[in-house]
């Protein structure tokens, strides 16, 4: 065989064994953007919580004042279809004659047998894909085992501590003369299928004269939440749709560079959805795409009660999420401080 | 303050400078063009007499209701300049009439009109005067666009679906077929549904002889009626188009009952929501479920026809043409695509 010939040869062969690995490596490649952060990223948009970012977040604590944003987590609180919590109390010390020593130690202990998504919960990476590609175009197939995933788990983020900013959609509505609020809620609500624009958003910053900074958490308030806190008398109502935000809000709320979204909702984003055969698609523009969290179930009405009664929609937002490794998100606790 | 280029430059020598100044302000009224925000579209008045509203009826010979379909309008028009103005035909008229009133006395910008009946022809000539646009739903107005569901093609569409599906499954195995449902439901077109399974039959299994069985819209018939076809035929493969969901549950129960399960294909028409779910309702159209016998049913999507119809009537109010017919997309939703056609979201 001549030199030329099996130049050729190698070559040929060398497109076929390479062009099939490259072809299985940029499958993800096409369906979604690579993280800004680079290639090994895991940690999406709380990268944006830097340690100047918390510090200019602290200046936000003013008056100590700490208010609650995270519902209860007990049994009849609103859950979708087979997700359950449940918990058991072990108190076997409690029992006559059980107590230890002489100094007659006593003990319990929980076993929380439970979902990740209910309550007041935070998305993780791992949450959303397309197909089954995840954020930074992790072909998630590859990272996945029958207990937990081995990419994109919760360990992998940064601690939520920023600003966050409440947007009073219920005042924005009120004031545009457009809310149409459900019979169902106690006090004002945006109904179900209500989309939340850009500019609805826009509106709720203006009203207390707040620009979105990067690395922020917005928490919308849409008055939904009264209906989770009806529990369990509106449970079917309030999981049969919510208010939210469309695909232009998201898409504007993703250019501000934002780490988190929030709602007083179970899935932060209109539903029903804008387009019928959509599914969750504002989930996979934020998730999916951009690496941004969605925490649902967010209890929002204090916080924007305070906001309405001192003119600063602006707080400290502390989030506290379990480094629970290898798990698509969790129950969290939040706190607002002012 | 004089410019010192114009003032020391001959006349002939300034046209450069003209010309690049002339570029720039062309460039920044092309680059303020963009930036603003097109003038916002006028908001639109738009009606929609719906056939009926009466709680938990159903309509078309199908199992969705007047509300499933008034309630699509509503979510479809959340993108749309539109403010939607409802009436309810109930079936009559003479109701029909008063709403056409109504709404030229609300001087709707369109009107969107679901009845079956003589009353069509009045209204439209009432709209007409009024100078009031009509698009029509399922059934024809003189003069307006139409937008139907082809109750044939959906017929030929289960009918293929069967077809396919015994020559992949039970190629030379004897065959026999029916068409159970409300056959004689003339008003809703149920025949035409019968008339295209049997022809799509006919076309790729010639052999096949196929029986009416004629429930008159009672499921609970469905038992006795099939049953009688499934003793006349108590071996070999069955074939078995039902004309609306709640009717293809109750035939997959009669052949159960009598033993058949592993003769027996069915599809449907329709798909409601009895034959699918979400993610936490187990269906019978479901991916976790694909070894049903009822193989799949053909969508109707009478839950979506805001989202359908509304883009026509915004083409005739922005005064773009619109055909005289369009027609419902007729898919057959089987578990493999019933979660794309019907995305759940019932999970978060």
């Amino acid at each position: 065989m001549k030199p030329r010939a099996i130049v050729a040869v190698v070559a040929a062969l060398m497109v076929l064994a390479f062009g099939s690995a490259a072809f299985a490596q940029t499958d993800c490649k096409t369906l979604m953007p690579a993280s800004p952060w680079g290639p090994n990223d895991q940690t999406g948009a709380t990268n944006r919580i830097t340690p100047a970012v918390t510090k200019a977040a602290a200046a936000e604590i003013q008056e100590g004042k700490v208010i609650a944003m995270s519902y209860p987590l007990v049994d009849g609180v609103p859950l979708f279809g087979s997700r359950f919590t449940k918990t058991i109390l072990t108190a076997v010390t409690l029992a006559p004659g059980a107590a230890l020593g002489e100094n007659n130690l006593t003990y319990m202990e929980d076993t929380w047998l439970s979902q990740s998504h209910v309550g007041t919960h935070l998305d993780g990476l791992g949450h959303i894909g397309r197909k089954d590609c995840y954020f930074n175009q992790t072909a998630m197939g590859k990272f996945i085992n029958q207990n937990n995933m081995t990419k994109l788990g919760l360990e992998h983020l940064k601690p939520f501590a920023t600003r966050g900013v409440v947007i009073d959609m219920v005042k924005v509505y009120q004031q545009a003369n457009k809310l149409k609020t459900n019979p169902a809620c106690k006090k004002p609500c945006l109904d179900k299928g209500t989309v939340i624009s850009a500019a609805d958003i826009q509106a709720g910053l203006k009203m207390y004269n707040v620009t979105l900074r990067e690395g922020d958490i917005v928490a919308i308030h849409t008055g939904w939440g009264d209906l989770f806190e009806q529990y369990p008398a509106q449970n079917a109502l309030y999981n049969s749709g919510e208010p939210g935000i469309g695909k232009e809000a998201a898409a504007w709320l993703i250019s501000q560079k934002i780490v988190a979204v929030g709602t007083d909702t179970w899935a932060v984003e209109v539903i029903p959805g804008e387009s019928p055969k959509e599914a969750f698609i504002v989930h996979q523009m934020l998730l999916t795409d951009n690496g941004i969290h969605i925490i649902e179930n967010v209890r929002t009405d204090l916080i924007a009660g305070e906001a309405a009664a001192t003119g600063r929609a602006t707080f400290f937002f502390s989030m506290t999420v379990p480094k629970a490794v290898g798990m698509t998100g969790n129950f969290v606790g939040i706190e607002g401080i002012r | 303050m004089k410019d010192r280029a114009s003032a020391s430059s001959p006349r002939g020598r300034r046209r450069p400078h003209v010309w690049w100044v002339a570029a720039g302000l062309l460039a920044a009224l092309l680059v303020a063009g963009a930036l603003t925000p097109a003038r916002a579209e006028r908001q639109y008045v738009v009606a929609f007499a719906n056939l009926t509203e009466e709680p938990g009826v159903t309509v078309e010979g199908t199992g969705f209701t007047g509300r499933e379909i008034r309630e699509s309008f509503v979510l479809a028009a959340r993108k749309y300049p539109v403010e939607m103005v409802y009436y309810d035909n109930q079936r009559d008229d003479a109701r029909a009439l008063q709403n056409a009133d109504a709404a030229i006395a609300r001087k709707v910008d369109l009107y969107i009109q679901y009845h079956q009946g003589g009353a069509n022809v009045a209204i439209a000539e009432k709209l007409k005067a009024a100078g009031i646009p009509i698009l029509a739903l399922n059934y024809p107005v003189p003069g307006a666009p139409l937008y139907t569901m082809d109750n044939l093609v959906a017929g030929r569409v289960a009918g293929e679906a069967l077809a396919q599906f015994a020559l992949r499954a039970w190629r030379g195995q004897p065959t026999v077929a029916a068409v159970v449902g409300n056959l004689s439901a003339v008003a809703d077109r149920v025949p035409e549904r019968a008339q295209g399974v049997t022809e799509a039959l006919a076309r790729r299994l010639p052999a096949v002889r196929v029986t009416p069985v004629d429930t008159r819209g009672n499921p609970a018939q469905v038992g006795p009626l099939l049953g009688k076809f499934l003793a006349a035929h108590p071996t070999g493969k069955l074939l078995l188009a039902a004309t609306d969901d709640t009717t293809a549950l109750a035939v997959k129960g009669a052949v159960e009952t009598a033993g058949r399960v592993h003769d027996a294909a069915i599809v449907s028409h329709g798909v409601d929501r009895t034959i699918h779910g979400g993610m936490n309702d187990r269906k019978e159209i479901d991916p976790n479920n694909r070894g049903s016998i009822v193989i799949g049913s053909v969508a109707f999507y009478l839950d979506r026809y805001g989202y359908d119809v509304l883009p026509l009537a915004m083409r005739v109010l922005r005064g773009e043409s619109v055909p005289a017919r369009v027609t419902t997309r007729h898919t057959l939703v089987t578990a493999a695509n019933v979660f794309i056609e019907y995305p759940p979201y019932d999970m978060n």
